[in-house]
């Protein structure tokens, strides 16, 4: 009788967990999948949307431990803003994403990364060390898709261990970041999915968005902080009719700036 | 010996002309010598008792015999022009300077010349003609006596003596000079002026030699090269020549000091004795302004002459910043690397153009929100501004005919530096093989597309870009190769062609597929500079090295340097020597060009000089008749120190520029180099000019050869030949041969 209970329980718990991964599952593994590979998939090209791989965080309270992952929105929002990268500038840009993490040596044939959900980020010393290295050599990491003040302590937490020595800054609209093709003078909160779900552009209490950046000696961008928004899924329903169109505009153009001054600072 | 057998020295004979006194004309002699030599063939050649070789030898013997005889019946001669007794000067020149002071043994090369002149020379000389002594240094002055000579002249310019003497020689029947010297002029040689002067006045110089002509233990610094000017911040390539005996295999260490600061040191293996040697030594040329820079050889002990191992030049770092333009046709990862070697540069700006879209170009270091605001610049003076440029990833067809025509002006007229990057849209694939850019790129592209490749290829230097400047990771030359080709990986490459004759290959991909290609070429052309870079990809350099490593950042800040450095400014001006050791001659020269830098040779050109005493003058430059837009003047620098020669051009109220450059004048160094006798020296100027060179104990042969001599007053004397000591014995060697044959082929 006690073990049917015990059955039932478990039966229970796997059920409500297979309603909670429906809500956050594609977030969680991504939708390869779904994603045709394109034709022109193996170009060898002078730029390559790099996608950081991490290990992620598991404290925290409820379900915020299970969701959220460095292979948020992946491989469609790669895919679709190199589409329009390729339609928008004269980067010379391959169709296929490309993965790499902080554990070999790989990340330094790619000088721009794109770390996504990096409020869950759980980075090694090692890893810190690998990152602080290749930011120093000059490569540029755009970070994106976190929100509110607990991820923005998590994302800090291994930030810290990166870079002890060097604080967050926050990017005045006068930054080249803003104006290297793009000017975008108008900023405003780029919402994720989740608004059809909440009504609302902002996730937890991550009301404000928030440009960040930490720069090198001579005042470079090297990290590109894009918190309190979520530009990968701007890019990803770039296509969604109901998705709006001045989200995807603006995370669009963002992008695109982020990735020019990788390549010109 | 020759004396012995020809009554008179060999010299005597070149001299003059031989002559025959006997009344019947030249042709009976031959007539006459034709007739002996038939007759005695008829009589020989009867006796055939006799083998045919046999009388033909006796025959050949018997007519030399009746030749020679006859020659002497015609009376032969040598008429020689000789200077008449006492009627003529001998101008007897000392090599008073300094190194004639240098210890040979227990007295010095004075003592021994004064004792040359006073043991006989002088004496002799005076017994047929009349004699003037000179010291010699920068010029001639006449002395007294031989205990007047104190080896006190600061230099010595046999060229510069020896014309005074000829001037001399205009008014006074000086029939030859004798100068005794150890030949260490520090003027670099007799000039072909001075030798001249003296070869048309016909008097012959004869010198005397005093010096040993090797040390046994010494090096002297033959040579230092170094610009005249550089950038602020960038390093210099000192190109430092010596020369030693004594010391082959051992080490020793050349040294750069800036103003008493030691600035870099390498020790250098010494090579065998006697040879020239040439070193590089690199160091920073620290701040703006003019610096001494001192090169020394150190490290040797028991040298003979241990002040010939440093030699100083002055090196002016300019203020300004050249500026490059870097166009770049699509966002690329080494653009930004590019720059970032530039933003630790302090001695070059760079301004750059990116096209980022089809129609967008975005700007880094422009001067001002305007400048370039449309882009590349489609007139040719916005261009010309510039002292670099590099192309990178653009078609060609994007410049317009204009523009490409502006490019080739830039390198062909203004003299600047183009450095043309590979590309997927560069070079071949870029359409480059079918435009104006054809004829400055130092390579023949292949006529063919999809000649750019993103594989990687490693690197490796030609021995050329071994010790080349833009190349140049580390000093030694064998070290600087084994880092290259530890590089990582080019990202891509691009394939070149073939080099054009000229061109100069620095460095070859070599991509695991298509064995070595050229990746770095150059090459001059017209005023300017071009180069080509196969790649975009050597951003792994940087991405691939530790952060603290500057390998990447070298080779681009040296690379940019070279496109620029050398690239004039509208007005330019130089002299040949920064340092003038014991000399004060020091010609300026101008450049002057327009906007357009077409020559400009209407301006008014001065130059403002200030000396060591803060007192400055203005010199006009004139302009030079042979060479459009050239100015030149010539300035004596009279006391040692440094000099500033500030320069401006104006045509109208129109101002045309402003350069200047520094120089010192130093004394007392000269006179420690070239310290061996300089017998090479000596030799020369005596043949050249029908003098000859003697050892001081052959000045007897002197005395009885400066009678012959055509300068001066001289009469045609004609000397007797027929009584050679040659001819009586030629007779009996004829004669006993013949004896000696007959009675071999018992014929007596």
């Amino acid at each position: 009788m006690r073990v049917r209970n015990w059955a039932v329980a478990g039966f229970v718990v796997f059920m409500l967990a297979s309603i909670m991964y429906a809500q956050f599952g594609r977030r969680g593994r991504g939708d390869e999948e779904d994603v045709p590979i394109p034709a022109d998939a193996n170009e060898a090209t002078e730029f390559v949307f790099t996608r950081l791989r991490y290990p992620s965080y598991r404290g925290g309270s409820g379900m915020w431990g299970v969701r959220g992952s460095w292979s948020t929105d992946y491989p469609s929002a790669d895919r679709h803003f190199m589409q329009g990268v390729r339609r928008l500038t004269r980067l010379h840009v391959r169709s296929l994403e490309n993965v790499v993490d902080l554990d070999g040596d790989e990340i330094f044939n790619y000088p721009f990364i794109y770390g996504v959900e990096v409020g869950h980020w759980d980075l090694t010393d090692a890893q810190c060390k690998k990152l602080r290295e290749y930011l120093l050599r000059g490569g540029f990491l755009m970070v994106d898709d976190f929100h509110g003040s607990f991820e923005w302590e998590v994302f800090l937490a291994s930030l810290s261990r990166v870079f002890p020595d060097r604080p967050v800054l926050d990017l005045d609209s006068k930054d080249h970041i803003f104006h290297v093709l793009y000017d975008i003078d108008q900023k405003v909160q780029v919402p994720g999915m989740v608004m059809f779900y909440t009504g609302r552009t902002y996730e937890q209490d991550g009301v404000d968005p928030k440009w960040a950046g930490v720069v090198d000696d001579k005042g470079r961008v090297m990290v590109g902080i894009c918190h309190n928004m979520d530009l990968g899924d701007s890019w990803e329903h770039a296509d969604l009719p109901r998705y709006p169109e001045k989200y995807t505009s603006l995370g669009y153009r963002i992008g695109i700036n982020y990735i020019i001054y990788s390549m010109t600072h | 010996m020759f004396e012995l057998l020809f009554s008179y020295p060999a010299r005597i004979f070149s001299k003059g002309d031989i002559v025959f006194l006997g009344a019947a004309p030249l042709w009976a002699l031959g007539i006459a010598i034709g007739a002996a030599t038939a007759g005695l063939g008829l009589l020989i050649m009867r006796r055939t008792s006799m083998p045919t070789v046999r009388r033909a030898t006796i025959w050949t013997l018997q007519s030399l015999l009746a030749a020679l005889l006859l020659t002497l019946l015609w009376q032969p001669a040598l008429r020689v022009s000789s200077l008449k007794p006492q009627q003529n000067v001998v101008a007897v020149m000392v090599d008073d300077s300094h190194s004639m002071t240098t210890s040979e043994g227990s007295s010095t090369r004075l003592d021994q010349a004064r004792q040359t002149l006073d043991s006989g020379l002088l004496q002799k000389l005076s017994d047929r003609f009349q004699v003037r002594l000179y010291r010699a240094g920068s010029g001639i002055e006449r002395v007294a006596k031989a205990a007047d000579l104190k080896g006190q002249q600061v230099a010595t310019r046999l060229g510069d003596s020896l014309k005074q003497a000829a001037g001399e020689a205009a008014t006074l029947p000086v029939g030859a000079v004798v100068l005794l010297s150890d030949g260490a002029d520090n003027s670099g040689g007799i000039d072909a002026d001075s030798l001249a002067e003296v070869r048309r006045l016909r008097i012959p110089v004869h010198t005397i030699g005093f010096g040993r002509e090797r040390f046994e233990k010494d090096l002297e610094l033959t040579q230092v090269e170094l610009p005249a000017r550089t950038l602020n911040g960038a390093r210099l390539s000192a190109q430092v020549s010596f020369r030693q005996n004594g010391y082959a295999n051992r080490r020793a260490r050349l040294v750069a000091r800036s103003d008493g600061k030691t600035i870099a040191n390498r020790e250098v293996l010494l090579k065998a004795d006697g040879r020239t040697q040439t070193e590089t030594l690199l160091f920073a040329a620290g701040n703006p302004g003019p610096r001494t820079i001192e090169v020394s050889v150190e490290g040797l002990e028991g040298e003979e002459n241990a002040k010939n191992n440093s030699l100083r030049r002055l090196v002016t770092v300019e203020t300004n910043k050249p500026r490059v333009l870097y166009f770049e046709g699509e966002p690329r990862w080494d653009y930004k690397f590019i720059r970032r070697a530039f933003e630790e540069d302090k001695s070059v700006e760079l301004v750059s153009l990116l096209r980022t879209t089809p129609n967008k170009v975005y700007r880094q270091g422009v001067a001002n929100p305007t400048e370039l605001e449309d882009g590349f610049p489609a007139k040719a003076e916005e261009l010309l501004a510039f002292q670099g440029l590099i192309i990178g990833g653009v078609e060609a067809s994007y410049f317009t005919p204009t523009q490409q025509e502006a490019i080739k002006m830039f390198v062909d007229r203004r003299g600047g530096g183009v450095l043309f990057l590979g590309g997927r849209a560069g070079l071949a694939d870029g359409g480059y093989n079918a435009s104006q850019f054809t004829e400055i790129l130092p390579v023949a592209l292949p006529d063919r597309k999809n000649t750019f490749h993103r594989d990687p290829a490693n690197t490796e230097l030609t021995p050329a870009g071994r010790d080349n400047l833009i190349t140049r990771l580390d000093d030694s030359p064998e070290k600087n190769a084994e880092i290259w080709k530890k590089l990582p990986y080019l990202a891509n490459f691009q394939e070149l062609g073939t080099p054009k004759p000229g061109a100069v290959v620095l460095a070859e991909a070599l991509p695991t597929s298509k064995g070595r290609l050229p990746l770095l070429v150059t090459q001059n052309f017209g005023r300017g500079r071009v180069a080509v870079l196969a790649t975009a990809g050597t951003w792994r350099w940087r991405m691939l090295n530790d952060h603290a490593d500057t390998k990447h950042a070298t080779f681009w800040q040296q690379m940019l340097r070279w496109l620029v450095l050398d690239t004039p400014s509208r007005l330019s001006v130089s002299t040949p020597k920064t340092v003038l050791s014991d000399e004060s001659q020091a010609p300026l020269r101008a450049e002057l060009r327009d906007k357009t830098y077409l020559p400009v040779s209407d301006a008014l050109v001065e130059a403002r000089m200030t000396g060591p005493d803060g007192i400055t003058i203005t010199v006009p430059m004139e302009p030079d008749p042979l060479n459009e837009g050239v100015y030149n003047a010539n300035w004596t620098a009279d006391k040692p120190g440094s000099y500033l020669a500030e320069v401006s051009a104006r045509r109208g109220d129109e101002d045309l520029g402003k350069d200047l450059v520094n120089f010192r004048r130093e004394d007392g160094v000269a006179e420690n180099f070239g310290l061996e006798q300089n017998r090479e020296l000596l030799e020369k100027l005596s043949s050249e000019t029908g003098g000859h060179y003697y050892k001081p104990a052959e000045i007897n042969k002197l005395i009885e050869e400066i009678t012959f001599s055509e300068a001066g007053i001289t009469v045609r004397e004609t000397r007797d030949l027929w009584n050679m000591p040659i001819v009586f014995l030629l007779i009996l060697l004829l004669r006993s041969a013949e004896w000696f044959l007959r009675r071999n082929w018992g014929a007596v």
